[in-house]
């Protein structure tokens, strides 16, 4: 038998032999959809002169396939960067100690709260939890929801819906929202979704289907959501809830990039987070279907006017950090709350 | 020891490869993940399993399956079954192609069936879960239905009916039969259990029920964030009580489906006439696959003309647009899910054929563990194979990425998959008659000639179904092209982001076409030589 085993070693390496010498090539491990990130990753590794391997995440795993198969990996990384939609994750994976510093020159000019004091992770390209409305059952914009408050407005019951707080952006959200709002507040609000008669749905997506086919007449979703509805025809407005004074402001969720800890080939990993952070790139994504909005000043914003520029309105300020540590807890109540 | 040595001739090799692969792929890993939750980072513990058994909601989530798994099974027994039962031997209109179309629903995704029926009617919430699981899940009913119809002896049914009358006639006929019946039953009963997109997609508010295979999925992310031990554990330990579960009820499906007899049909059974019910049972089969696989095809046509926006009306123009951006984007995931299917096939067909001649001539245990990938959650087979493989300083040293390359893909796919062909092969093994092998032993001629003349051509027809049903499955799986990395460059994998993200114009260009090429496979023979469609026997 021992002289068998390294000859069925060897048959099933033959069958990897498309990727040899893989330390030699940088992966790229993207939860940004594939149809917009795929072929500026292209263009990345064509001018960069680099044989880049991309893995995209699947939806169904709500963004965080790929952040676990990080962790399965991390005692032997396989990802160079890691191209994130969001931000809370990538902040887990730097608490976890997964990431490595990059100061990356391109990114000085990101706002600070949008970079890590210990450049560990870039924020760029953000989405905002906006309130898409249908403009058929609410055609008078002086009726249209404004806050995240209006959920447990009782003028809404039974009306309007959200994405359970389990996955997602949803539960960034709803876990800076508890922290903003304290404790006692935010089981209250929670109470009321249900005594309000709230649809909860699967995701965010399902959340915008249920607007823009008028089941539900709004619903919290994300820009990127609403703006590809919105191009397509139907009959959606968007609203940036929480602009009164006082109020806890609209929530951005950037994108995020972070070089991995022992991944392979670090310094060509460098160069493509370079190109990921460039204007040029926060440019191309606002433009592009999901209509992603520059962090920076002086980037070109989405076309569509209702998507605000970052600064133009009142954005929630929450901590990334505390969101981030706390998603595990908030996650475990919430299952209870909302899935059984 | 010299025993041992003297019973590994070349013709063994197949065997001991094969089972190599089995242990390599799914016991070892299953066993290391296994080992993993008892060792903390201080050491042994027990902290894994101890929150498990103070978490509540494992017990709710697992009644809750218990529940849908149940209400599917019922459904898939009254469409699948009947549909077996009155396109088999029958005089149903139409019936010689109504039956063997019983199987089509499987090529379609339960996700699609469910995406389906959410487009046209508001549906949401129990029934609508079961009743979708039911649908999806029929084919293994009605195929294990009617093969039981065509191994009953026609003789003994005209017997019955000379005696007893025809009603009774039929009972005995249901007797039967019941243990294919049941073996389907349990089959259905098995995969609903597993299945967590629909329950998932079909979520309503305030839903008051969560199936199992949706809290492993939930705990699976909440990995993501986990920061303690147990909570790390939390999908593996939460699995695993799991697959014991449906481990048992494998076996007893096995069982049921071994001591089925193999009633060696001298004259297959007369044709029972419908009667004045001959038209209306045509509700029956047409109910069925509209549901299974014209409503799901149905809808993904309105969304490739266009039914998914409103900047038009639907049209053929706004077709060739979702056609050209079809090719553009899922073209090559299309291809990447064609050969990753063809090349799991293939493995999948060279590993069952030793495996399954072992399980029906000597080792019947051998059989359940070849059966056991089928109760493992996707999830957790998916965590273990990683954590197995990609760190593999030994593979590596023999030059290549085993890990992330398409080798991976085909071999945990093939885990997954085996059972099917390793079941079905084991079948037809035992049909084959001992007398013709053992005359086989008489003739001095190698054991490799033996096995290649004797032994491999009855079974090769039942390779080809086998072959086919993997390369179906190969096609349509999701949950582990999302965790292999190659495999992540499949269509489905593809198909399911899509969707999400309002793509529905091409993304239902290349579901139909994976649903194309689904069909296709599987009447080859028939379009080539003509062979009378056959594939629910």
């Amino acid at each position: 038998m021992r002289c068998r085993t390294p000859l069925l070693l060897s048959l099933l390496a033959a069958c990897g032999a498309d990727a040899l010498e893989p330390a030699a090539r940088p992966t790229i491990y993207v939860a940004l959809d594939q149809q917009f990130s795929e072929p500026l990753l292209n263009r990345f590794a064509q001018e960069l002169q680099i044989d880049l391997v991309q893995r995209h995440d699947s939806e169904a795993a709500k963004t965080v396939g790929l952040v676990s198969a990080l962790l399965e990996e991390r005692g032997n990384p396989r990802c160079t960067v890691f191209w994130n939609n969001e931000l809370a994750h990538t902040v887990r994976l730097a608490q976890a100690g997964l990431l490595e510093p990059y100061d990356s020159p391109v990114a000085r000019d990101v706002p600070a709260a949008w970079r890590d004091p210990l450049q560990r992770w870039t924020g760029f390209a953000a989405r905002a939890r906006i309130l898409v409305v249908n403009t058929e059952l609410l055609p008078d914009p002086k009726t249209w929801p404004t806050s995240y408050a209006d959920l447990v407005d009782p003028k809404w019951k039974g009306r309007c819906g959200v994405a359970k707080p389990k996955t997602g952006t949803t539960l960034t959200h709803f876990t800076a929202l508890r922290q903003l709002l304290g404790d006692e507040a935010f089981t209250r609000f929670l109470d009321g979704l249900f005594t309000n008669e709230v649809k909860l749905l699967a995701g965010n997506g399902a959340s915008l289907r249920e607007v823009r086919d008028g089941k539900l007449a709004w619903a919290f979703t994300d820009t990127d959501d609403y703006h590809v509805a919105k191009s397509k025809g139907f009959p959606v407005a968007c609203v940036f809830p929480d602009q009164h004074d006082g109020g806890v402001g609209t929530m951005l969720i950037p994108n995020s990039v972070a070089l991995i800890k022992g991944g392979p080939n670090q310094a060509a990993g460098k160069q493509l987070i370079d190109k990921i952070l460039a204007r040029e790139t926060e440019a191309l994504l606002a433009a592009a279907e999901g209509a992603q909005i520059p962090l920076r000043e002086g980037v070109k914003g989405p076309d569509d006017p209702a998507i605000l520029p970052a600064g133009t309105f009142r954005a929630m300020q929450w901590d990334v950090e505390w969101t981030a540590a706390n998603l595990s807890r908030c996650l475990i109540e919430w299952e209870q709350r909302f899935g059984s | 020891m010299k025993a041992l040595a003297r019973s590994l001739t070349p013709a063994s090799w197949p065997l001991l490869a094969a089972f190599a692969f089995l242990v390599a792929f799914v016991l070892l890993p299953l066993g290391s993940v296994l080992v993993g939750t008892f060792q903390g980072p201080d050491g042994f513990t027990l902290e894994a399993w101890t929150a498990l058994a103070a978490d509540r909601a494992a017990l709710r989530q697992m009644w809750a399956s218990l529940q849908v798994g149940l209400a599917a099974t019922a459904v898939s027994l009254l469409l699948g079954g009947l549909h077996a039962w009155v396109t088999t031997g029958r005089d149903l209109p139409g019936g010689g192609w109504l039956g063997p179309l019983g199987v089509a629903p499987l090529v379609v995704p339960p996700i699609f069936v469910a995406m389906g029926l959410a487009d046209v009617v508001d549906a949401a919430g129990f029934w609508p879960c079961a009743l979708l699981l039911g649908i999806a899940h029929a084919p293994f009913v009605a195929v294990l239905t009617a093969r039981g119809l065509r191994s009953v002896d026609g003789r003994a049914y005209e017997a019955a009916w000379l005696l007893r009358g025809r009603a009774r006639a039929e009972l005995w006929l249901v007797r039967a039969i019941a243990p294919e019946l049941l073996a389907g039953c349990l089959l259905a009963f098995l995969f609903a259990l597993a299945d967590y997109g629909v329950p998932e997609f079909l979520t309503v508010k305030g839903k008051t029920w969560l199936t199992y295979a949706e809290g492993l999925l939930a705990r699976w992310n909440r990995r993501t964030v986990g920061t303690t031990f147990a909570e790390l554990q939390s999908p593996i330990t939460a699995a695993l009580p799991f697959l014991v579960a449906l481990g048992c009820l494998l076996w007893l499906a096995l069982r049921l489906r071994g001591n089925a007899p193999d009633r060696g049909v001298a004259r297959p059974l007369p044709v029972r006439p419908l009667g004045a019910w001959r038209w209306p049972l045509l509700a029956v089969p047409l109910v069925y696959l509209g549901f299974g696989i014209g409503l799901p095809v149905f809808v993904l046509g309105r969304w490739v003309l266009g039914s998914a926006q409103r900047l038009e009306p639907m049209s053929l123009e706004f077709a060739q647009q979702s056609w050209a951006k079809a090719m553009d984007q899922g073209l090559t995931p299309l291809l990447n899910s064609v050969a990753l299917a063809i090349g799991t096939a293939v493995f999948v067909v060279l590993l069952a054929l030793p495996l399954a001649r072992g399980a029906a001539r000597r080792w019947p245990l051998l059989e359940l563990l070849c059966a056991l990938p089928a109760a493992i959650p996707a999830i957790l087979l998916g965590i273990a194979l990683v954590q197995s493989f990609h760190d593999s300083a030994l593979l590596r040293a023999f030059g290549g990425d085993f890990y992330a390359g398409w080798g991976f893909a085909v071999c945990g796919y093939a885990a997954r998959l085996l059972p099917f062909a390793a079941l079905t092969l084991s079948a037809q093994v035992r049909r084959q008659p001992l007398a013709a092998e053992e005359a086989g032993l008489l003739v001095q001629r190698s054991a490799t000639a033996r096995a290649l003349r004797l032994h491999l051509p009855p079974l090769l027809p039942a390779a080809w179904t086998a072959g086919v049903l993997v390369f179906v499955l190969a096609l349509r799986e999701l949950d582990l092209a999302v965790v292999l990395p190659a495999a992540n460059a499949t269509a489905v994998r593809r198909l399911s982001n899509s969707v999400h993200f309002q793509h529905e114009d091409w993304c239902g260009v290349i579901a139909l076409l994976v649903l194309g090429i689904a069909v296709l496979l599987p009447l080859l023979p028939s379009l080539l030589a003509g062979r009378r469609l056959q594939s629910l026997s």
